[in-house]
């Protein structure tokens, strides 16, 4: 009897542990390439870590960046925040949704150019949404409703894309953080842009740039305030944080999650390019 | 007998181990939750949330691990007194920067995405839901002294550990590491200093 229980034990133990065993090689499956990737040159201390973007006009660039910082707080901050006092959250809210539903060229246009047919998908299905059921672009019910989220997509990313490096670093004056490819990149988008050829005179096109960035800022948590209260060097920190965050836009966005996957429109079938089974 | 022993020998062999590495997602998981827990109270003091919240999360940090990473190549060239000395101030500065925004996110709800184990390492995909900003979050883990602990955070892209290297590296190389840790003492300085007024 105790003999049977113990060969029975014994079994029990083996086969749990086997199963765990196999448990274990499927997630090292699961996990593939992109997890060694992923921790990549952090295990590895003896190499000197690579540069994630170079930055020969250093000097110019912290002159600039110095600059855009007292543009910041003594300008547009304090629009920013009188805007604010005076327009509530949702109108705001409803301001940056037209902004964003009337730049659905460039996004979908990029997403186009880098064969992402899902991504392009995506973007006409939200386009179409927002303008109708979203009243010209004032809400976002293909988010809100159905979950699914725009895909931000630029020149830059583009070109990254098939292979570009970001060249070198560049602040741009009031625009912020950019590089070469980037910089390059957002005026080649500036030319799917509707604003530009909406018959606005300079002086108007410029007023509408400013209400977006104005707006935007107004709905932004302080993030700018943050870093620069917390960190030691701050243009070393945006310098940094601009190129991980670039690198992590160009290569596959892992975060995609709830494309259609909203309760309302919880079926591919509403995704017309799904039917040619891309 | 003999064969008692033997079989007993097998059990400890096999049996050890189905239970020798708990999920990583359930220590993360622990972690937001215990954390999320604090900042809802509502019988805590500011202050009281603050000591409690860093103390949860520092057990769950690997702070060794996320110096030695930090500094990179220059941890090996530091001395032991460095390395203890930069340790202490690197906690000080994370807390420093990361309990004055964590507030932002007190209504937040956390979505646990998917997690991949390979070895001692594990990375725990999770997204940060809070009004209509969603975050996604990255902890990379490894299993050190019998338990997954975090040693870097990846906030939309953006490796934590990565971020502060890149900076950290070239303030050594230009002040060296006494420049460094008087830079950080600064800092330290002036974010607690404004923690307290507030």
């Amino acid at each position: 009897m105790l003999r049977r229980i113990l060969i029975f034990w014994c079994l029990t133990c083996f086969l749990c542990t086997s199963l765990s065993l196999a448990a274990d090689v499927n997630n090292s499956k699961i996990a593939g390439d992109d997890f060694d990737a992923a921790f990549g040159d952090e295990f590895n201390n003896n190499k000197p870590p690579r540069k994630l973007i170079a930055d020969p006009l250093e000097p110019i660039n912290r002159g600039v960046f110095w600059v855009n910082d007292k543009l910041y707080f003594y300008l547009f901050k304090p629009v920013a925040k009188g805007y604010r006092l005076v327009i509530p959250r949702p109108a705001r809210v409803s301001v940056s949704n037209v902004f964003s539903n009337l730049a659905t060229p460039i996004r979908a246009g990029n997403a186009l150019l880098q064969l992402k047919y899902r991504d392009f998908g995506t973007e006409i299905y939200r386009f179409v949404i927002n303008t109708t059921f979203g009243i010209g672009g004032l809400f976002d019910p293909a988010e809100s409703v159905a979950g699914v989220k725009p895909r931000i997509e630029d020149f830059g990313q583009t070109l990254g894309y098939y292979g570009a490096g970001h060249g070198f670093y560049l602040v741009l004056p009031v625009v912020g953080p950019s590089s070469l490819r980037d910089g390059m990149g957002s005026f080649v988008d500036s030319f799917a842009d509707p604003f530009r050829y909406a018959d606005l005179e300079t002086e108007e096109y410029l007023w509408v740039k400013l209400l977006d960035a104005t707006n935007r800022l107004s709905l932004d948590r302080d993030t700018y305030e943050g870093i620069v209260r917390d960190s030691i060097d701050p243009y070393l920190f945006i310098r940094t944080a601009y190129a991980q965050r670039r690198l992590a836009q160009v290569g596959e966005n892992t975060y995609n999650i709830n494309l259609f996957q909203g309760p309302l429109f919880d079926s591919d079938l509403l995704n017309p390019l799904d039917w040619f089974g891309y | 007998m003999k064969k008692r022993l033997l079989a007993g020998l097998l059990i400890l062999l096999f049996s050890v181990p189905s239970f020798a590495l708990p999920e990583p997602q359930a220590q993360v998981e622990t972690m937001v939750n215990s954390v999320l827990s604090v900042m809802q109270s509502t019988e805590m003091s500011p202050e009281e949330k603050k000591l409690q919240i860093s103390g949860r999360v520092q057990k769950f940090l690997n702070v060794e691990s996320m110096s030695r990473r930090t500094l990179g190549a220059y941890w090996d060239g530091a001395t032991e007194e460095q390395r203890e000395h930069f340790s202490q101030l690197f906690v000080r500065v994370l807390e420093g920067t990361y309990l004055s925004r964590i507030e932002d996110y007190s209504d937040g709800a956390v979505q646990y995405l998917k997690q991949r184990v390979k070895e001692d390492k594990a990375i725990i995909d999770t997204v940060i839901v809070s009004k209509e900003l969603e975050i996604p979050v990255q902890y990379k883990m490894i299993y050190t002294d019998g338990s997954w602990q975090v040693f870097d955070l990846v906030i939309e892209g953006v490796s934590l550990v990565r971020n502060y290297r890149e900076s950290y590296g070239e303030i050594i190389r230009r002040d060296g590491y006494d420049g460094l840790f008087a830079l950080m003492e600064e800092k330290v300085g002036v974010i607690e200093k404004k923690q307290t007024i507030q």
